[in-house]
């Protein structure tokens, strides 16, 4: 038996140049996506999507269309073009070109020498300019070199390198794929199926994370080829099912009918009788179709004839042979030429007319040897044994017996081998199946660790965002404490300047202005009481300015002194209940102090009020004072929003400045202003 | 009899001195600070001390304390600047005997020092002029009342009752009530009933 191999003119498309780009797309994405897809796998089909293909020059453009390969000037327009870019140190441009056409060379299966030189050339000098992923071309170009001259393990070491990078994107992908898939091609050829397999399950792999349909048509056509080979024709033909479907899903009636021929063989390898109606069928259809592929055309009409000859219509048969024989003759292919043989030497012997070509029929016999074809061989020997029995040859029909018994053995042991490789694989089959058994139990448990993992990685997230956010809340505090010190400092040191120009106008004025008094000879009393007045003046600013001898009256002896003093100058009723000792510093006491002069000043100035209460109360843990008025109250939102409202700022930031919270609530029967300090 | 006075500021100290002298006191001592004084009221225990309030070290108030605390029979003598009521009833607490203005010395030391002499106490008359207001001399009668107890009679004219006066007034009920019977007994009001309202409504004008 005998297959085609799919050719790729497709690999690599011209989307290398612009990939670099695509390399800077950070880590953290690039583990976010494989966390999805490990964890989602059911809910996104591809992995990669298909990236815009870059704006290419003219140049390129005509150097890509497949017209132009066989004009005299496409390699002179080419090497131009690529040396000087080369030149121009516009490497990039170089490679897009070089790409192009070792794609175009390598579908041709052209590998002429100065080509490959320039490859070579530019793989050792300029490749590192542009990396690895960028310039698989080379890679991709001599591979196809060793695989074409047969030398496959070389061929596998220029696809591996390929083969066994990461991808990440959509190009990188299908390279990768694609390498998988030219591996298991090699291996097929070796004959070594199981390496075959499991390159081919790779590729399939990597076809299934883009979206490429004919990719995956190329690695099942694979898979069932190497399934065939194997014997192990019910895979086979699953696999040579899905790549129809593929192949038909994009159109693509080459490959459809390629496929169909492949399960034509595999159904002849397995003596399956659905095979008459298959060539039947696909004969019908690839004649309408009116496809032009002379190799197809000689295999599906040698098939169609020997379905006749099954059939009995023997003299159709002929006229089937008669038609593509010169297509035969034409193609000189040896494979094809094989094929016609093998279709013709059946015809002689169905033939019942005439003398016998036995010519034709020994020429079949070698080919059908090697493809293991022993069925055919026995028929035929058993055809040329009648013969000579007929023309009376005896010596003649032993040795045909004997060639007959030979392939008698060689399809029994083939059978044998079969049956072998069936239980073989009956047993391979359970092995697998509890090895997906734990295959799955462990990608649960890996699934489980990935959604752990990526918890974990949440809550890392979310810990840091919080230790984060708990700095900022911090240092904010910390600014509200400092501007809380700055403020208290500030107010500390205003007491402590005014207090200062208090004593300094007290002390030393007044005392001047006594021993003024005092030294006049002639004593006037209308001097003395402009100087006691004066006197007075200063007593009275200067206890404006700090309350006199705070530290030693203490609170409670100077809010009585203010209160009493509001009632005999202000007239004004105030009454107070003061319970405190000494739960604050000095300098907090004279914060309070403050307070309640703000506001009975203000009470006094604008309230209207009839009486006004000062209240202060000290607990085991805080000083709570209230100051209440029976006046006319305000808007307390509105007085604070307006930039003239000192005074109640003053009792605000007064409060706070002390470790306090002030609360004013004002209606129209009175204000209370609350203020509770937390003692230290 | 010996007396000791004290004040940081030279002037004064000379000038209460001679005052002092010139008044017939011929054993006077004199120091510039709190620490001198104490320690010489301890070491000469003079009869009267004449003591400024603000002195370096201790001032006039803390050497009052102490003295009082120790129980010296010196008596003290403030002679301040300080105007304040609320220092005042401080040093009453120490149990001084004599509060008086410095620039009130001229005309009230002499007597002042006679006072204490003899055992009495004495505080300057124009201490008074922080409690005494102004304005109301129209009337007589309600210039003898404090102003609590004007305003309530103000309220009373207004016919509130006790109970409407003390919540406007901030105070208990019983509180008014009190005032109210002193008010009347200020006033040498005879006792009927509801004689105050009618006191007030005649006597206060709107």
């Amino acid at each position: 038996m005998h297959f085609i191999r799919s050719k790729l003119d497709t690999f690599a498309g011209i989307g290398f140049v612009g990939m670099k780009k695509y390399l800077k797309i950070g880590f953290v994405f690039f583990f976010l996506v494989i966390a999805i897809w490990s964890c989602e796998k059911k809910n996104s089909r591809f992995i990669y999507q298909k990236e815009e293909v870059e704006n290419l020059d003219s140049t390129c453009i005509w150097l890509g269309e497949r017209k132009n390969f066989y004009k005299d000037n496409f390699m002179p327009v080419f090497y131009n073009y690529y040396n000087s870019k080369i030149a121009g140190k516009k490497f990039e441009d170089a490679a897009t070109a070089l790409e192009i056409v070792s794609i175009k060379k390598a579908y041709f299966s052209i590998y002429d020498k100065e080509f490959v030189e320039t490859i070579n050339n530019f793989s050792t000098n300029y490749r590192s300019e542009l990396g690895f992923y960028a310039t698989t071309f080379v890679d991709y170009y001599l591979a196809n070199k060793y695989d074409d001259a047969g030398d496959f393990k070389k061929a596998i070491e220029y696809y591996s390198k390929i083969a066994l990078k990461e991808p990440y994107d959509f190009t990188t992908c299908k390279n990768i794929a694609y390498a998988y898939y030219n591996i298991a091609f090699c291996y097929y050829s070796m004959g070594d199926q199981d390496l075959a397999l499991k390159n081919s399950y790779k590729s399939l792999d990597y076809f299934d994370k883009i979206d490429y349909p004919i990719g995956n048509g190329y690695a099942h056509t694979i898979t069932s080829l190497i399934h065939a080979a194997n014997q192990n024709y019910t895979l086979a033909i699953k696999d040579n099912e899905i790549a129809f479907k593929y192949y038909t899903q994009i159109k693509d009636t080459g490959n459809v009918y390629i496929t169909l021929f492949d399960k034509i063989i595999i159904y002849e390898d397995s003596n399956n009788k659905k095979m008459y109606p298959l060539i039947d069928s696909t004969y019908t259809a690839f004649t309408l179709s009116g496809i032009k592929n002379d190799v197809l055309k000689i295999s599906l009409n040698s098939y169609y004839a020997e379905k006749l000859l099954h059939d009995g219509k023997i003299s159709e048969a002929k006229k089937i042979l008669d038609y593509i024989k010169p297509t035969v003759d034409a193609l000189n292919s040896e494979t094809s030429t094989n094929e016609y043989i093998t279709a013709y030497a059946n015809y002689e012997i169905a033939k019942n007319d005439g003398p016998i070509n036995t010519e034709v029929i020994l020429k079949a016999i070698p080919t059908l040897i090697e493809n293991e074809n022993y069925q055919v061989v026995i028929s035929f020997y058993n055809a040329l044994k009648d013969i000579s029995l007929r023309n009376n040859d005896y010596k003649k029909a032993l040795f045909y017996e004997e060639e007959t018994q030979k392939a008698i053995d060689s399809a029994s042991s083939k059978e044998v081998k079969g049956k072998v490789a069936e239980l073989e694989l009956s047993h391979k089959t359970k092995e697998k199946i509890n090895q997906i058994a734990l295959q799955k139990k462990s990608l649960s448990s890996k699934n489980i660790t990935i959604a752990f993992l990526v918890s974990l990685v949440t809550g890392l997230f979310l810990l840091a965002t919080i230790f984060l956010i708990r700095q900022k809340q911090k240092k904010l505090n910390l600014d509200k404490q400092n501007t809380q010190i700055y403020t208290k400092q500030l107010l500390e040191k205003t007491e402590e300047e005014r207090r200062r120009i208090a004593s300094d106008l007290h002390d030393s004025v007044s005392h001047e202005l006594l021993s003024l008094k005092n030294s006049f000879e002639q004593k006037s009393d209308a001097t003395n009481r402009k100087i006691d007045s004066i006197i007075n003046d200063i007593r009275s600013i200067s206890r404006n300015l700090h309350p006199v001898m705070f530290d030693k009256l203490g609170l409670k002896s100077s809010i009585e002194q203010m209160v009493e003093r509001a009632q005999s100058y202000n007239n004004f009723m105030v009454t107070e209940s003061i319970n405190y000792k000494s739960g604050l510093s000095v300098s907090d006491e004279l914060q309070v102090y403050r307070i309640i002069q703000e506001a009975l000043s203000n009470i006094i100035k604008y309230a209207n009020a009839v009486a006004a209460k000062i209240t202060i109360n000290e607990t085991n843990t805080h000083i709570n004072i209230e100051i209440i008025d029976n006046g006319k109250g305000f808007d307390v939102a509105q007085t604070l929003s307006q930039t003239d409202a000192f005074g109640l700022h003053n009792i605000i930031e007064r409060s706070k400045a002390i470790g306090g919270n002030a609360k004013i609530e004002s209606d129209k029967n009175g204000t209370v202003i609350t203020i509770i300090i937390k003692k230290a | 009899m010996k007396i000791l006075i004290a004040d940081d500021h030279p002037f004064t100290l000379q000038g209460t001195k001679s005052f002092v002298e010139s008044y017939g006191y011929n054993e006077v001592d004199t120091c510039s600070n709190g620490i001198s004084a104490l320690n010489l009221i301890h070491m000469h225990e003079p009869e009267i001390a004449i003591l400024d309030i603000n002195m370096p070290g201790l001032d006039g108030l803390d050497v009052a304390r102490k003295v009082h605390e120790g129980k010296l029979r010196t008596k003290i003598i403030l002679l301040t600047m300080h105007k304040e009521l609320s220092i005042y009833k401080k040093a009453i607490e120490y149990g001084i005997y004599g509060y008086i203005l410095k620039e009130h010395a001229q005309t009230e030391l002499e007597k002042c020092l006679e006072e204490v002499k003899i055992g009495n106490k004495y505080a300057s008359i124009y201490l008074q002029d922080e409690l005494i207001v102004s304005e109301n001399s129209e009337n007589n009668a309600l210039s003898k009342l404090t102003l609590s107890e004007r305003k309530i009679v103000e309220l009373i004219s207004q016919k509130l009752t006790s109970k409407q006066i003390a919540n406007l007034l901030f105070l208990s009920e019983r509180t008014v009530e009190g005032h109210r019977s002193n008010i009347i007994e200020k006033l040498g009001l005879p006792k009927e009933r509801n004689i105050l309202l009618v006191w007030a409504i005649q006597n206060i004008k709107k």
